[in-house]
């Protein structure tokens, strides 16, 4: 099949102003300006098959938000191709934001002061989209997102989460084959966090859009995507699936066990003890040299236990391990 | 044609909304009508000690303030899209990027974001500026004059306009709104004010080769009123308006959509 | 009092941080008052004079009440309202001196910046363009500045008290806008008071507004008729005192009601 979308040797790179001290300094500024480059995307690679849904990570300030600039024809890049959904975007950007949608979580496309459903109906003229589709769709992403509530409301008054259903419903009702969401739940309680990611994984399954996702909340990535991709300082580090990410960076499981004696003193040849809080102690095994099977036996044939557990690290850990060891490589240089 | 119909969607989403606070709106009409119109009273009211300036009366003083006052309150209704004061935040707190993720034209989308509807109260003190100036100049209206008043006060809106849109385009650069625009524009329109003759050489000639806000209101004044031009320019000079308009706006448009790329290869 | 200059010298400090303002600022000063002054100019060739304003004292005129715009807030000031509707004001309730004499003090750093960097530069500049008047002897240039400390004080004061409108109205911007549109007028601010109608003029002197700009302007350019400078004078001091008065009383019933229906 033909990607949807496609990134070969993105590159942006900023030049900012640098400024110089005092009075005289900032008068030499605004006449011969020191210059000051800055690569905010280098040597991204990818591609999209139509229906995938990726997860974009990467901690702030690492290109994410310049590189969904540059997708959805808002940026100019400062060399690469990208060509999605057949357009170059920043070329023809008017007529290729017709065949995209976008959410950008910290602000909302409708209108303040207007009633949700016109809104809509604005966004339906704006993308003439066919009054019997645009009727069929409303249906639909009402009843989905329970919006009959609050669709005569004007914007101004909708909670957080209502208002953040009512912006994913205005992105996706001239039905694009591909989608930009960008934090969607950010600030969301856990209870609207799942409706929407309950909406999310739907729209995907049952029409074929190809989304990105953008967020901070990796429980949203651990939910609906099997691929993600991880960006830092402009560079793309990985590019795969979740579960091989986990396996190949964090091996590791975490074994805890609560002794029926709390004054046992315990060991296992070779195996860490990372924490102990009184009968409780935890040890952390290395999934390729340690035998896990093993070591619980010899365990429970030594001391008498109360409780056993063994789980993997979260996430969020090995993620942040991987940004602050540098675990990964640029692929580009590969 | 479909740019056209949207425009008028989002004006009435604009006048919709803005009717919601009719209290502070009514107020808000009242307190500039009054503002400006206080302002001219006091002219007037100096001007009528005096007999008139430089051989111009009171009542084709009123004309002139008339006529500039009803096309810049026109302009600052219209072009309110364009205002740096609005502008620049829309730019700075990303909403300009929502604009441009929707397959509309983005000028119209600017045009269409606000719509300042209690400027009518400068519009209105206008009128009356204007009415007061006809009742007191014995002008014979021809048909070709009273065609062409309306092609005046419309060419001035054109051009006023661009110079809000170039104003606008500069926040690209400078993030902040830029002051000097404001002696364009509300410098502008109390210079139009007032017969060009009161002025020294140099400011005449700026505004006639620099910004030549000259032909926009003085010496289409000169026609309506039967008054001789002391300048001695050409016989057709009181109708370059609509042309020099023309001329502005496209060079603004030009400057604007150069800003829009300028502004999508820096970002904000 | 030890606080209240502490609060003028922070907003005087503050001022100075908008220095590119200050320049746009006196950039578009400056256009005006050239505009203003080729009518006056234009209205008084050489050797005519009215009420002993001739073409170079209207020209003084107009330079000086352009360089007064900022200092005096000509324009309208809302900071205070604003601080009503922020809720900002339950925050300055708390601080050790009385509401008027708090903001009395933010304005007063601002208008000291404002006195030199939009005054004394603005005449400087202005100057440039235009031969300027200066007051004929010593006394007549101090018996101005006192004038023009009291002005500070009458501005400031009726300022206020229509600031306060915000306790009362979520449309303060509106009251002050209407406030602004009265002084612009009756203060001579647009037109020398000299060059109107006496009836006018006469009708001016019973508000407030002449001793905001009027007067100090008028005994700069000598032209206040013999013996009345007193009279003037203390025309300002009453009208200070009156409105500082107001503002009190004011305040006090705007701060009763914010207790009282919380806000």
């Amino acid at each position: 099949m033909k990607p949807i979308l496609r990134v070969r040797d993105l590159e942006k790179v900023f030049w900012v102003n640098k400024r110089r001290q005092g009075i005289l300094g900032s008068a030499l500024s605004l006449v011969a300006p020191q210059m000051e480059k800055v690569t905010a995307v280098s040597q991204v690679n990818f591609s999209l098959e139509p229906g995938e849904m990726v997860g974009y990570l990467g901690p702030n300030g690492a290109g994410k938000s310049t590189t969904i600039k540059i997708l959805t024809g808002l940026l100019v890049p400062s060399g690469g191709e990208v060509e999605a959904s057949g357009f170059v975007p920043w070329k023809q950007r008017q007529a290729y934001v017709a065949h995209i949608g976008a959410v950008f979580g910290q602000r909302t496309t409708l209108w303040w002061d207007l009633p949700v459903i016109d809104s809509f109906e604005l966004l339906q003229a704006m993308y003439s989209i066919p009054a019997e589709r645009f009727r069929r769709n409303l249906r639909e992403f009402t009843e989905m997102l329970e919006m009959e509530r609050f669709i005569n409301t004007p914007v101004r008054s909708l909670s957080l989460g209502q208002r953040m259903r009512a912006d994913l419903c205005a992105a996706l009702l001239h039905e694009p084959p591909l989608v930009f969401l960008d934090e969607p739940t950010i600030g969301l309680d856990v209870v609207a966090k799942e409706r929407i990611r309950q909406f999310i994984q739907k729209i995907h399954q049952e029409r074929g859009t190809t989304i990105i996702l953008t967020t901070h909340d990796l429980s949203d990535v651990e939910k609906l995507c099997s691929r993600v991709l991880i960006l830092d300082q402009g560079q793309l580090l990985y590019d795969g699936s979740l579960s091989a990410l986990s396996q190949r960076f964090d091996g590791r499981r975490l074994l805890a066990v609560t002794l029926a004696n709390p004054a046992e003193q315990i060991t296992l040849e070779g195996v860490e003890i990372v924490s102990r809080d009184g009968p409780r102690v935890t040890f952390s095994l290395d999934g390729h040299t340690h035998d896990p099977a093993a070591l619980i036996q010899t365990l429970l044939a030594r001391y008498p236990v109360t409780d056993l557990e063994v789980r993997r690290p979260e996430l969020e850990v090995t993620i942040r391990r991987i940004y602050e060891e540098k675990l990964l490589q640029p692929a580009g240089q590969a | 044609m479909r740019s056209l119909t949207l425009y008028r969607r989002l004006l009435s989403i604009q006048l919709r909304s803005q009717m919601q606070y009719r209290m502070s709106f009514l107020m808000d009409v009242l307190s500039t009508g009054l503002l400006n119109g206080t302002y001219f009273f006091s002219v007037a009211l100096v001007l009528n000690r005096f007999g008139g300036v430089v051989g111009w009366t009171v009542g084709e003083v009123a004309f002139l303030v008339g006529v500039a006052e009803i096309a810049f309150g026109l302009t600052d209704m219209i072009f309110s899209g364009f205002d740096a004061d609005t502008f620049s935040p829309m730019v700075r707190q990303g909403q300009f990027d929502q604009l441009l993720l929707r397959p509309v034209n983005i000028t119209v989308q600017v045009l269409g974001s606000s719509f300042l509807l209690r400027r009518l109260g400068r519009i209105l003190q206008g009128v009356i500026i204007l009415a007061y100036g006809l009742w007191m100049t014995p002008v014979v209206w021809t048909a070709a004059k009273s065609l062409y008043l309306p092609v005046v006060i419309a060419s001035q809106v054109v051009l006023m306009g661009a110079i809000f849109i170039f104003g606008t385009t500069l926040t690209f650069w400078t993030i902040e709104r830029v002051e000097a625009v404001n002696i364009l524009t509300y410098g502008g329109v109390e210079m139009m004010g007032y017969p060009m003759d009161i002025y020294s050489k140099g400011m005449r000639r700026f505004f006639t080769y620099v910004v030549p806000f000259i032909f926009m209101n003085y010496y289409p004044a000169l026609y309506f009123l039967g008054k001789t031009d002391p300048f001695g320019f050409p016989a057709a000079a009181p109708f370059f308006a609509p042309l020099v308009a023309a001329a502005g706006m496209g060079l603004a448009l030009w400057f604007w959509r150069w800003g829009i790329t300028h502004y999508q290869s820096t970002g904000s | 009092m030890r606080f209240f200059w502490e609060v003028v010298r922070r907003a005087f400090r503050q001022e100075t941080t908008y220095r590119l303002a200050m320049w746009a600022g006196l950039a578009t000063n400056l256009f005006f008052g050239l505009v203003r002054a080729a009518l006056l100019t234009a209205l008084l060739p050489a050797g005519a004079a009215v009420n002993g304003m001739d073409a170079a004292a209207s020209v003084t005129y107009v330079a000086l009440t352009q360089a007064m715009i900022a200092f005096l807030r000509i324009f309208g000031m809302t900071d205070v309202s604003k601080s009503v509707y922020s809720g900002q004001v339950a925050m300055d309730l708390l601080k050790p001196t009385h509401l008027y004499t708090l903001w009395m003090g933010r304005e007063l750093g601002k208008a000291g910046f404002n006195l030199w960097g939009r005054g004394v530069i603005f005449m400087a500049l202005f100057a440039l363009f235009h031969p300027l008047v200066f007051p004929g002897s010593l006394g007549q240039a101090g018996w101005f500045l006192v004038s023009l400390g009291l002005s500070w004080l009458v501005s400031f004061s009726w300022n206020f008290l229509v600031n306060l409108a915000a306790f009362w109205t979520p449309d303060a911007r509106g009251v002050a806008r209407m406030g602004f549109l009265i002084s612009g007028v009756l203060s001579g601010f647009y037109m020398p008071l000299q060059l109107m109608p006496e009836w006018f003029t006469r009708l001016c002197y019973w508000t407030p507004f002449p001793s905001l700009i009027n007067t100090p302007v008028e005994i700069y350019l000598g032209i206040v008729p013999a013996g009345e400078l007193g009279v003037r004078l203390g025309l300002q001091l009453v009208w200070f005192l009156v409105l500082a008065a107001a503002s009190q009383a004011v305040v006090r019933l705007g701060i009763r009601k914010l207790v009282i229906q919380g806000g």
